[in-house]
């Protein structure tokens, strides 16, 4: 049950972050690897803003939530920023020229924090009360649960506005065919910014929260989320939402048990041995659709 | 003798090409000065490789100011053989690609010693530059067993190793009556090394190591060895890898409902440790340290010099640092040369020579004969490091 629980947490921070990459593979097929970086960025947005105002060792949750939406803001125009900038100049380039910009984008993402912020570890100014208790005979801490609450209402909010709005409508008809798509009317750049901007700012919410929760941030914090998030969109499914959720917190799990059976060296190699398992066999994920050209 | 041989020839080579080189470019004589070191002109140059960037970038300007503060003190003094010494830094961000190329410069600067070293994994991929270059080292923070374990003529520690700094853990786990122990290290050559060595003396000490866990450093949820830690209830555990992962441990598995002790290495004492695991999760924490200047006694004259110079207080690895530079000019004035082979004698003969550390004799391994750990606690109000026991009583 234990272990259940702890792939759970970690499960849905991988989740917030496999749904952008899912989401922005979904409608341009690009494996944005910028993407754990963003999360990076948001957490140190909310550091950053914090530091300002000369807050530390703060617990208060309405003032994470404030801290929360700016940074999901930020994020979110910083993911729309790097597309124009990046990406939609590139779009009608071969695949594997934007793949490698992707990845020049996280490395100057990377260093340039380094070079502001420093190298070192910094501790996040707010965090969550985290008093454990038991429930069933499992160990819960509140801050846990805060972080299970706001990561499912990100999803909520998130599936509503895609499944249930004219711009979700206009992701979909992307999704499935551009050309039609624009054709039938759909401002295609304007949606594609859209979905970058969803994508960062739940990453960079991801973000926040991995501050609060652990507590230590530095610039290359993104790094390995960024390829475990990417695990779980393809378990999951790359391009698919659902997929994406289901692949995080299957993921999480995963872990978790891994890490119990074979001790916590392992738990990468059994992680990412899944990835490979999984791009063997069934390389559509669990509930991806059929596609015929993948990167 | 077969080592011996192999450089001098190569130091010939070296010194033959650079002449050459010198003749036909008509440039001075860098290089030359570099592989026929005893030139006799010119400050004798001490090379050094430390952290200044990296995770570990805050003990570079410790060293390096430690180190600064013994070369001008023996400069003042006269220098060494009648020749100033001129300390030469390179940065290795701890990491062992960057102290490779670093470790290539400083030879090619023309170094005659290194007194650098902070991280063990990226200080052991250069011993076999400076081995074939000919120049002794004595490593001032660096202190894994593996780095005498090749039995390098040239390689001197005078930070504890791996086994003394065990050894401190083991006589404070027994000091708190602890009967059951667990250790965790994060996979890198200090901590793995020094894991091994704390399991195998707490096993002879008849303690039983209940959990002996690894992590990947730079991740951010250890959920899974703290809820080991919780389970398995040992009254300490030792963690031989770094702060960051430190904190967030101390934390983890304080939320999961681990008890005990949590007792760090040398690597984990940092003021940093406190603000990442938080307010009120440090109590249970102590670290297995050697001296830092503050807490040895007497120390305030230097200290106060050291401020001078740096403009800020001494750290971690400044009196180590310093009293490598000290050692070794030593150790060559004793020789009367700069030549290898002499200055290992030198360094092999010093007895009883005055570091803060204690008198220090080097064992037949090059290593120190006295550890010098303490235990150290960290002080609620400041969150930093302060003495808690000198395990002499």
């Amino acid at each position: 049950m234990q272990l259940i629980w702890n792939g759970l947490i970690v499960g849905s921070f991988y989740a917030l972050v496999a749904l952008g990459y899912s989401m922005v593979y979904g409608i341009i097929k690009l494996l944005n690897f910028a993407h754990g970086d963003i999360y990076m960025l948001g957490a140190f947005v909310g550091f950053f803003t914090l530091s300002a105002f000369g807050i530390s060792n703060e617990t208060s949750i309405p003032l994470l939530l404030v801290i929360l939406l700016l940074s999901m803001v930020t994020t979110g125009l910083i993911g729309v920023g790097i597309e124009r900038i990046a990406y939609r100049p590139l779009r009608k380039s071969p695949r594997l020229a934007v793949l490698i910009t992707a990845i020049g984008v996280s490395f100057t993402l990377e260093y340039g924090v380094r070079q502001i912020f420093g190298p070192n570890p910094e501790a996040f100014p707010i965090r969550l009360e985290s008093a454990g208790f038991d429930i069933a005979g499992v160990r819960v801490t509140a801050s846990q649960i805060v972080l299970v609450v706001i990561a499912a209402a990100l999803m909520l909010v998130l599936a509503h506005i895609v499944e249930r709005t004219r711009q979700g409508r206009a992701m979909r008809a992307i999704a499935l065919d551009p050309q039609g798509a624009q054709l039938m009317g759909v401002n295609v750049n304007r949606v594609i910014a859209i979905v970058f901007f969803i994508g960062s700012s739940l990453a960079g919410a991801a973000g926040v929260m991995a501050g609060a929760y652990y507590g230590s941030i530095d610039f290359l914090m993104g790094f390995i989320i960024g390829l475990k998030a990417f695990t779980a969109a393809v378990i999951g499914g790359i391009g698919n939402l659902y997929g994406a959720m289901l692949g995080g917190l299957l993921l999480g799990l995963l872990e978790s048990f891994g890490a119990a059976w074979f001790g916590g060296e392992w738990r990468d190699v059994f992680a990412f041995a899944f990835l490979i398992l999984f791009l063997t066999f069934k390389p559509t994920g669990l509930l991806g659709a059929r596609v015929v050209e993948r990167m | 003798m077969q080592f011996g041989s192999r450089r001098r020839s190569r130091v010939l080579q070296i010194a033959v090409a650079a002449s050459v080189l010198a003749l036909t470019a008509g440039c001075s004589s860098g290089l030359a000065s570099g592989a026929s070191a005893d030139s006799g002109d010119g400050p004798i140059k001490f090379g050094m490789l430390a952290p200044f960037s990296g995770s570990e970038s805050a003990f570079g300007a410790y060293m390096q100011n430690g180190a600064q503060l013994a070369v001008d003190e023996i400069n003042e003094a006269g220098g060494v053989l009648g020749r100033q010494i001129e300390l030469v830094v390179e940065d290795d961000a701890c990491d062992a690609t960057t102290a490779v190329s670093g470790a290539n410069k400083l030879v090619t600067e023309g170094i005659v010693a290194s007194v650098g070293g902070y991280c063990s994994g990226a200080t052991l991929p250069t011993l076999p530059i400076f081995d074939e270059a000919g120049i002794p080292m004595v490593i001032p923070a660096a202190n894994s067993n593996e780095l005498v374990d090749q039995g390098l003529p040239g390689v001197f520690l005078i930070n504890g190793t791996g086994d003394q700094q065990a050894a401190a853990a083991v006589q404070y786990a027994e000091q708190i009556g602890a009967k059951k122990v667990a250790v965790i290290d994060d996979a890198t050559s200090y901590s793995a090394d020094l894991a091994d060595a704390f399991t195998a003396q707490a096993t002879e000490a008849g303690l039983a190591v209940d959990v002996t866990a690894t992590v990947t450093p730079g991740e951010n949820d250890y959920s899974a060895v703290a809820t080991q830690l919780a389970s398995a209830k040992p009254e300490i555990v030792y963690w031989t890898g770094y702060y960051q992962e430190g904190g967030l441990i101390a934390r983890q598995s304080a939320d999961a409902g681990f008890e005990g002790v949590l007792m760090v290495a040398d690597g984990s004492v940092d003021a940093k440790f406190a603000e990442i695991a938080g307010t009120g999760y440090t109590e249970n924490v102590v670290g297995t340290f050697t001296q830092t200047p503050d807490m040895i006694e007497g120390a305030d004259a230097w200290i106060a010099d050291y401020t001078d110079l740096a403009g800020d207080a001494p750290g971690p690895y400044s009196t180590q640092s310093y009293d490598a530079v000290r050692v070794m000019a030593q150790a060559i004035d004793d020789a009367g040369s700069t030549e290898f082979d002499a200055v290992v004698g030198g360094l092999e003969d010093l007895t009883d020579f005055d570091t803060f550390a204690g008198p220090l004799t080097f064992t037949p391994d090059h290593t120190l004969s006295g550890g010098g750990f303490v235990i150290v606690s960290i002080d609620p109000a400041s969150g930093v490091f302060v003495l808690e026991d000198d395990l002499q009583g």
